[in-house]
């Protein structure tokens, strides 16, 4: 479809840009899409979409170090934030202007994302919990932070939409989450899919950490272990009766329309009897070789592709409006011919409503560049991740990790509670891939052995005594918004074809440094009951994002939850969005994504932002058919 | 009389008492002619020479006796300084798929033996099926 009048002009296709793209061409919308990827990755077909998905599992298994954006092609046009980039900053005034951010520190930034077709779900883990009514009000409840123009009430029929979109799997009854209300989920409502299987290792950890007494700060908490509901293919559920979302232009709403047919598990984009179960290939991050898991060209499938059109390797760059009237006239684009050509074209493209939907530090970067939106001075504050706090150690007996997917159980007990009003929450989850993540084992246990002189079959004694007993546990700390941790643009640092690249000066308050020290406390005490030698390390000199609270020194990593960026507040002042999530001084101008997110919550942020953007598809619905 | 063996048998036979893994299990991988080539590519030619003469060396005067070898194999191929780290390389090789820091293939990765040795499958290839990590493996 080419038209010169789209009613909708989306940068980005990932899980923000494609709900958008495919609830409004569902409901007749004529939408535009800038992706600033390559061509071949946009593929929705069988043929094509197969054979480039093959290209990434080959580049995967390839690759030396299988970081979460080793399969994907990284664009000199359209660079993506790499972790293999994230290093140590030294302590003088000059940046580290290694890989595509540009690090001011204090620390430097911890995750990434990918610029190109379906965006960083592709390597996204799938987690997906919803926020906590506190969440939503934390200045209200604890005095911390900021509350949302949303509660969690005006939110949860949107969360069931983005449930039903990513294809959620999991069990209702087992989400017990400390001070819920009994209808934090609504009536009878199930999960379109049953819960995936907990990894045998969950199990075996559960037996001594689900109800045990720990205490902290002189104050006694019973643990649970609960599984985590994911966005990977199980089982249908029988009892889930809905089958689409839906526009109804007599009341103006969204809805979840019911189906007669049990639910059916959306497979792959090349053959949908592959990928309608998880098989267990344990690499969802970076890459699920079936697509069992939901990735975002999933929902772009399901676009009414007579109404859309798709310009892919075609970078947004910046928004131009109206002096007088503040409406949005155009977003500038720079088209470049092939993969790391220098050359390139700009256009400008046009409709009545601009989304953009690139994630939240390049919709920050691109509203800087262009001066748009910014009354408030609160594009590009408030940068948020959760902070990664990681233990490991050793179990007595075998619990057979690296098997299944990243993480099936978690504890949430520290998820909320009068301590917020002290020092950060956080969520526990367990991990199923060992000590993959901070060590790079199995095959740093290989060096290890090789340089102790161990060979044949007490190497393989060895391998086998080690790496079944290697445990892992997760402190996924909520990072507070803070208006010095910022994405800022600077004309000496542009990247191949002459757009920002995003400067990020980046630090811990202390309020967190304070969950640092209150999880490892718990985590010894979950260790010490299930007999297990810890072997956590945290090295001052080697690792990049190290910090010291009360003499204690602690390492952090980043979750790859990129948030707040461009707030939604309550007046124009406070905040870059409404609660509408429009821009409060460009009319025709939305931002989607986790940088419309005050707060992060102790929740993977992705569903909670699809159930946003679910929102704003609505609301640009509204203001399209006023 | 003594057999003449080729270097590539003798990289078999010694790839067996380096990984502790036995000969059916390394010809299952269906990479010891990709390795074999990796370690000619990887290394210079005297020491691959070098390294070979002392593995039929080592291999026909231990013969049977497999504390002896391994003994052998400890002073004469473990040490870094032996055949530029040679042994080792070839244990890492089968044991991850890489030379060093570079992966020898795709089909490599997925061969590496340290996820049988572990009880698993490399991420990403060989999937157990749904719900397998549910229990212990078979
Ligand atoms: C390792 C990892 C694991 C994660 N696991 C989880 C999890 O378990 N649960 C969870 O909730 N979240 C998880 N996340 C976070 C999750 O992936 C993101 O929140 C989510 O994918 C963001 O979606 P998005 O559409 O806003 O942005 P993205 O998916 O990043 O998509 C942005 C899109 O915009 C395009 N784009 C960017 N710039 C431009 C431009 N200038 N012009 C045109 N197009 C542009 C990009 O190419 C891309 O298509 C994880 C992230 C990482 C890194
Ligand atoms: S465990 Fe395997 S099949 Fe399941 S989602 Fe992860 S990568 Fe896909």
């Amino acid at each position: 479809m080419k038209t010169d009048n789209y009613d909708v002009v989306v940068v980005g296709s990932g899980i923000a840009g494609a709900v958008i793209a495919k609830t409004l061409t569902n409901a007749g919308k004529k939408v535009l899409l800038l992706e600033a990827g390559l061509q071949a990755g946009i593929a929705l077909d069988p043929e094509e979409s197969y054979k480039t998905y093959q290209g990434y599992l080959e580049t995967f298994y390839e690759a030396g170090a299988k970081v979460p954006n080793s399969p994907y092609p990284d664009l000199k046009d359209a660079p993506s934030i790499n972790i293999l980039d994230i290093v140590k900053l030294q302590k003088s005034n000059t940046p580290s202007t290694v890989g595509y951010l540009v690090q001011k520190g204090p620390v430097p930034f911890a995750s990434d994302c990918f610029r190109g077709p379906g965006g960083t779900t592709l390597h996204w883990l799938g987690t997906t919990l919803r926020m906590l009514p506190n969440d939503f009000k934390m200045k209200t409840v604890y005095n911390q932070n900021v509350d949302w123009p949303l509660t969690y009430d005006e939110l949860k029929p949107y969360y069931e939409m983005a449930e039903l979109e990513i294809g959620v799997s999991g069990d209702v009854e087992e989400q017990k989450y400390p001070d819920i209300p009994k209808d934090f989920f609504g009536k009878d409502y199930v999960f379109p899919m049953e819960k995936i299987p907990q990894s045998y290792l969950d199990k075996e950890i559960a037996k001594k950490t689900d109800k045990l007494k720990v205490t902290l700060n002189r104050k006694e908490y019973e643990l649970s272990c609960i599984s985590t509901p994911q966005g990977r293919n199980s089982t249908p559920n029988e009892d889930y009766k809905y089958g689409s979302i839906v526009w109804d232009p007599s009341k103006k709403k969204l809805a979840l329309k019911t189906q007669p047919k049990t639910y059916n598990p959306d497979g792959s984009l090349w053959d949908p009897y592959t990928g309608q179960r998880c098989e267990g290939n344990a690499s969802c991050v970076p890459i699920c070789p079936v697509q069992a898991k939901y990735n975002a060209l999933k929902t772009l499938k399901k676009a009414t592709l007579e109404n859309l059109e798709v310009i892919t390797q075609a970078v947004a760059s910046k928004i131009n409006t109206d002096d007088h009237s503040g409406e949005v006239t155009g977003i500038e684009y720079k088209i470049y011919k092939h993969k790391g050509s220098p050359e390139y074209t700009t256009a400008t493209a046009t409709g009545t409503i601009y989304v953009l939907a690139a994630s939240a530090i390049e919709n920050a970067k691109i509203l800087l560049a262009s001066n748009v939106g910014n009354t408030s001075d609160q594009v590009g504050r408030n940068l948020m991740d959760h902070l990664v706090l990681l233990t490991w150690g050793l179990t007595k007996e075998k619990i057979y990790p690296y098997r299944g997917p990243g993480s099936t159980t978690n504890i949430p007990t520290f998820r909320d509670g009068a301590f917020r009003s002290e020092h950060a929450a956080w969520i526990s989850p367990l991990d199923n891939w060992g000590w993959s993540w901070p060590t790079f084992s199995p095959g740093s246990d290989v060096t290890n052995a090789l340089n102790e002189g161990v060979f044949g079959k007490a190497l393989r004694n060895r391998m086998n005594d080690l790496v079944t007993r290697q445990f892992l546990l997760h402190f996924e700390v909520e990072q507070s918004p803070d208006a010095g941790n910022r994405v800022t643009i600077d004309p000496q640092y542009l990247d191949a074809i002459k757009n920002y690249r995003p400067v990020i000066s980046y630090g811990v308050s202390e309020y967190n440094l304070k969950a640092f020290e209150a999880s490892k406390t718990v985590s010894d005490q979950i260790f010490a009951a299930n007999g297990i030698e810890d072997h956590t390390v945290y090295n001052p000199v080697t690792d990049a994002d190290y910090v010291t609270y009360k003499g204690q020194g602690y390492t952090f990593r980043g979750a790859g939850h990129i948030v707040g960026t461009h707030r939604m507040g309550f007046t124009k002042d406070d905040s870059v969005v409404d609660k509408n999530q429009r821009s409060w001084e460009h009319p025709n101008l939305y931002l989607v994504g986790c940088g419309n997110m005050p707060t992060l919550g102790t929740s993977n942020p992705t569903l909670t932002m699809t159930a946003l953007t679910f929102q704003a598809a609505e609301n640009i619905l509204k203001q399209l058919e006023q | 009389m003594t057999i003449q063996r080729s270097e590539k048998d003798l990289f078999l036979e010694i790839s067996v008492y380096l990984t502790g893994f036995d000969e059916a299990e390394l010809q299952g991988t269906g990479m010891v002619n990709t390795y074999y080539q990796a370690v000619l590519s990887n290394n210079t030619q005297p020491d691959v020479a070098y390294f070979f003469e002392m593995v039929a060396t080592i291999l026909q005067q231990n013969e049977g006796n497999e504390d002896a070898l391994n003994k052998a194999i400890s002073i004469h191929l473990m040490p870094a300084s032996a055949y530029s780290g040679m042994a080792m390389n070839i244990i890492n090789m089968w044991y991850t798929g890489n030379w060093g820091q570079n992966v020898v293939s795709g089909q490599a990765y997925i061969q590496g033996l340290i996820w049988d040795a572990a009880e698993a499958h490399p991420p990403g290839a060989k999937q157990p099926g749904y719900g397998s990590w549910a229990i212990p493996p078979l």
